[in-house]
């Protein structure tokens, strides 16, 4: 695979898979009772705190608002929180000198649990929307806990495309 | 301090405004184009439901675009191990269909039974409008479990129309565009179903609880499930007349009534496996009229209003009808009085011709005695005038009515 093949796909990758598990049928929902994770959050966080350009905010705007239609949220609200996800990745990235996974992780953490807070909010106050907080949790807990396992996946697939010195 | 914060501020300003090599919208730009989306959104707008509704037309069939190859590969998955499981699955249907059709004329029975006992208390309900819809997107979100299938408002789908996997209940429908539609589905916790639990006979609302299971709210005399051995069947009740009564949705998890103080209904389908389902709405059976019975049904009313005259010429038929044969018999009547009378009046008029000839024979019988007084001598026969004629013949008598013998010329 020459250099230009993979920088495409080093480019375009993300906002591919990103695309793909929104519009897609593959559910991070559904195949275990009391397990799920939003990949989209995951995506879009890592790859905003590590790359300078991210996926690129208008596909992730756009991204959002696919996300809603498809599950027939509000629109406006998925690429509300996915902006703000890129917001708070952006800071993460302009305030770090020294990365560290750990650190990142945590700030993951406190970031989808104040996403999350503003779209409940959002979705009961002006919706009506009755949520059930068990099932929302263990999104939570399933998103916080595999960012780590994805981003050493996301680095290792960087890291094969580009080599280990970039 | 004071350069902690200009670097904080700095750093702010760096994520909302600064724009990468690529990126055309500063995030600060883009937040606020998604919170206008949001507040559009809950405004009734025209041009902004057009625009929204042509959006989710794009993204709905380019998601299902994208979900083919998945789509493809699930169904290869599902057709290699039905292959692996066909014999067994043979087995077990040959015996399942010699109980079914057992049961099968049974049920039919009972339903027939159903519809005229439905119909006596003015509860049947028949199919309105309904379409059949090819399911385009059944993810799960975390927010709303719901559908969404390929039939839209061009096809006459209305928000609120009930949604079928064969017979058992699905869903209902809760947003409409042109050529699609969402479908929330009877698991998702936001959807209310009022139900009854049979055969106890209880109402209740079904609420979702997961994918494969619902949740009994407000349900009074809790121990009647509880302490229930019989398996309970969950149907729709028929209140607030968004479903009909009696469909069918699942069964009372006993198991787990035991163990949670959750009421626990397991749902009869699999809403994961959903691939086509029907649409449809119900009225009841007797304001049924479609186009083509609408003209049926004037003809028949112009035929009973036509009748309904015919029949009320016939009553005032009937009334002349009694009319002239109260006269008839009363003419009847006065003809046999009349009658009568003239019987009397005839006897009376040849009693007294009788009486009158009576009368005429004595007149002539006195003026013959008078004549005879007279002219007796005239014509008596003797000895002296044997010519005369013997006393109390005719020519005696016709003698002394002409006052003696004719005299010979």
């Amino acid at each position: 695979m020459n250099n230009s093949k993979k920088y495409f796909l080093y480019k375009y990758t993300p906002a591919f898979l990103l695309f793909t598990s929104i519009l897609n049928e593959i559910d991070f929902n559904s195949e275990f009772k009391y397990f799920s994770f939003n990949f989209a959050y995951i995506l879009i966080f890592y790859y905003n705190l590590k790359k300078e350009g991210g996926i690129g905010y208008i596909l992730i705007f756009i991204a959002g608002l696919f996300n809603d239609v498809v599950n027939g949220l509000p629109m406006g609200i998925s690429s509300l929180s996915y902006l703000l996800l890129c917001t708070a990745a952006a800071y993460l990235r302009n305030i770090t000198l020294r990365p560290s996974l750990i650190k990142d992780w945590i700030s993951f953490l406190i970031t989808i649990l104040i996403l999350n807070f503003i779209t409940y909010s959002y979705l009961i106050l002006f919706f009506n929307y009755e949520i059930n907080y068990f099932n929302q949790m263990a999104n939570i807990i399933g998103t916080f806990l595999l960012y780590l396992v994805f981003s050493y996946i996301f680095r290792f697939y960087d890291d094969f495309l580009l080599g280990k010195a970039n | 301090m004071e350069t902690s914060r200009d670097d904080f501020i700095i750093a702010i300003r760096s994520a909302f405004l600064k724009k990468g090599n690529q990126q055309k919208f500063s995030l600060l730009s883009l937040i606020l184009f998604s919170i206008i989306f949001l507040i559009l959104g809950n405004y009734n707008f025209k041009i902004v439901n057009y625009n929204r509704d042509a959006i989710k037309e794009i993204i709905y069939f380019s998601s299902y675009a994208v979900n083919i190859p998945e789509n493809f590969i699930k169904k290869s998955i599902n057709k290699v191990s039905d292959h692996f499981n066909h014999y067994d699955n043979y087995l077990i249907t040959k015996n399942q269909l010699q109980e079914l059709k057992n049961k099968d004329l049974e049920k039919k029975i009972i339903s027939f039974e159903n519809v005229e006992l439905k119909k006596l208390i003015d509860d049947y309900f028949v199919e309105d409008k309904q379409a059949y819809a090819k399911v385009l997107i059944d993810k799960v979100s975390p927010f709303l479990r719901s559908i969404v299938i390929n039939k839209g408002s061009r096809n006459g789908v209305q928000a609120g129309m009930a949604v079928y996997d064969d017979i058992y209940l699905v869903g209902k429908v809760v947003e409409v565009n042109f050529l699609t539609s969402r479908v929330l589905l009877i698991s998702d916790i936001n959807s209310k179903v009022p139900i009854t639990i049979q055969p106890i006979n209880l109402q209740g609302i079904l609420s979702g609880l997961d994918e494969a299971s619902g949740q009994l709210q407000y349900i009074k005399k809790k121990e009647l499930i509880i302490d229930n051995f019989e398996k309970l069947i969950v149907v729709t009740s028929g209140v607030g007349g968004i479903f009909k009564s009696g469909i069918p949705i699942g069964e009372i998890n006993l198991v787990d009534n035991l163990i949670n103080e959750k009421l626990v209904v397991n749902f009869y389908r699999d809403f994961s496996q959903l691939k086509y389902v029907k649409i449809s709405s119900h009225i009841k059976e007797n304001i049924n009229i479609d186009q083509s019975n609408k003209k049926i049904f004037k003809e028949n009313n112009s035929q009973i209003t036509q009748l309904n005259n015919q029949a009320q010429d016939i009553e005032v038929l009937k009334q002349q009808k009694v009319i002239n044969e109260e006269i008839k018999f009363k003419l009847q009547s006065e003809n046999i009085r009349i009658k009568k009378d003239l019987i009397n009046a005839q006897k009376e008029l040849s009693e007294s011709n009788k009486k009158n000839k009576e009368n005429m024979n004595k007149n002539e019988n006195l003026e013959f005695l008078e004549l005879n007084l007279l002219f007796g001598h005239k014509c008596r026969k003797n000895i002296f005038k044997p010519q005369l004629f013997k006393i109390n013949t005719a020519e005696y008598r016709a003698c002394i009515l002409n006052k003696g013998p004719t005299k010979k010329n």
